[in-house]
């Protein structure tokens, strides 16, 4: 019985996180990251790595879930998933040649050697464009980026939006046109 | 990348269905013929396929730094894992405590008492303020602003706790606690004497501990041995053999 409701616990979990609910993705988070920051500074790293490892781990795990390429076993699978992906990427970055020769080389470049490595063709073109699209993304003036979020990230309905923001639906659904032809100007600007 | 072309309205809502599995069975089949005999119209939905996930990743990224920030807060003054025990931040601490003593004028000024009491005094470092529930909010709120040393918040918060709650053990340690950080001994003795008068406290060693050297500070050397031989505290026995020599 306990088995089956711990797990049944971590399915809710990974539903959760599929939503991006807020409160299990802080819960996930908060999960594991003292366990990583302490594997990290055992083991050459600093405080600053510890945060930058574990926030791709996070975001590697965030994705398998959405793919559906993660399934949880046991109570803790899905804490431990994130500390194993983290510790593995950690030996990763302790083994790639940049970080031998220098200590104090740049995460991103030793990051992004890493992950020109594990991606390529159809994939490479998809995370690149992504990349843009990030960017831009961050760099969207506030409306709009908060518009957007909350329909793209937190899964809002329409109507919950234009509820919160006081106007009727329908012109929350031209807003949101507006704002995403807003984004992909921006994704042109940073390609040329 | 395409993102030149045009894209109604009509044509994103359309792409959002097929991702969020929205689609009704012949819209996608129509959709997904269209994708397999359109290079260039599967082009576009990819492209604007990699916005919707841009822009979730982007923000999943912002909302991580956001609970970065929360966590290093809550553990602004708690070193390591939060798994480290309560007796280890106290060994910590008093072990810094005694390196600054050692180099302070106090050192070389005071009675000989008073030097003692220099010398032995570190704040009790406090309880760690984990992420739980909320039911002790209030209390671990205080604490928050008690170890980044803003102890007039904590004495306020905690003295709120302590009107409907005055026998609390706990909160009169901490009262007495913040109070003696604060410098202000007489204060720290009235809260620190009430957790004392606990039998079963898990504050009472300590307090008793605080409370000898509070004794000590003001010249009572009989009633600070009374209370240090009552305190199972580490650095008891050091200073009752001081008081010997």
């Amino acid at each position: 019985m306990k088995l089956t409701s711990t797990i049944d616990s971590q399915t809710q979990l990974v539903n959760a996180i599929k939503s991006n609910d807020p409160t299990a993705l802080r819960t996930l988070y908060t999960s594991s990251f003292y366990k990583v920051e302490s594997l990290v500074l055992k083991n050459k790293g600093s405080k600053e790595h510890a945060k930058d490892i574990y926030q791709e781990a996070f975001i590697s795990v965030w994705t398998n879930i959405k793919n559906d390429a993660f399934v949880p076993q046991n109570e803790n699978a899905l804490q431990g998933y994130l500390y194993q992906i983290a510790r593995n990427k950690w030996m990763d970055v302790l083994r790639s040649g940049h970080f031998k020769k220098t200590k104090s080389v740049p995460m991103e470049k030793a990051f992004q050697d890493k992950i020109e490595d594990d991606i390529q063709g159809q994939e490479a073109i998809f995370a690149e464009k992504m990349k843009l699209a990030m960017g831009a993304f961050k760099n969207l003036g506030n409306p709009c980026k908060e518009l957007l979020t909350k329909f793209y990230f937190e899964k809002q309905s329409l109507r919950d939006i234009a509820d919160v923001l006081q106007i009727e639906e329908n012109t929350a659904r031209n807003k949101k046109y507006r704002c995403m032809e807003k984004l992909r100007e921006l994704v042109l600007v940073q390609k040329s | 990348m395409n993102i030149n072309s045009n894209i109604s309205q009509e044509l994103l809502e359309t792409i959002e269905h097929y991702y969020n599995g929205t689609m009704d069975a012949e819209t996608l089949k129509t959709f997904e013929e269209r994708l397999a005999s359109d290079a260039q119209f599967e082009q576009l939905v990819e492209d604007v396929h990699s916005l919707f996930e841009g822009i979730e990743r982007q923000a999943l990224k912002e909302k991580l730094d956001e609970f970065h920030q929360e966590l290093e807060k809550r553990n602004a003054i708690v070193p390591g894992d939060g798994k480290v025990r309560f007796l280890y931040y106290k060994k910590i601490a008093v072990a810094a405590v005694l390196v600054i003593a050692l180099g302070s004028l106090w050192f070389f000024t005071g009675s000989a008492n008073e030097r003692l009491y220099n010398n032995h005094f570190s704040p009790d470092p406090g309880l760690p303020t984990t992420m739980g529930g909320s039911e002790n909010f209030a209390f671990f709120d205080a604490m928050v602003d008690y170890k980044q040393k803003n102890y007039d918040t904590a004495i306020d918060k905690w003295l709120v706790l302590h009107k409907k709650n005055p026998q609390n053990d706990t909160i009169n340690y901490f009262l007495g606690s913040a109070y003696l950080a604060k410098g202000n001994g007489k204060q720290a003795a009235t809260y620190l004497q009430k957790t004392v008068e606990q039998p079963e406290s898990t504050f009472k060693s300590d307090a008793h501990y605080y409370l000898g050297l509070l004794n000590l500070k003001e010249g009572n050397v009989d009633e600070a041995k009374k209370n240090l031989q009552q305190s199972h505290h580490e650095n008891a026995v050091t200073v009752l053999d001081k008081l010997k020599d």
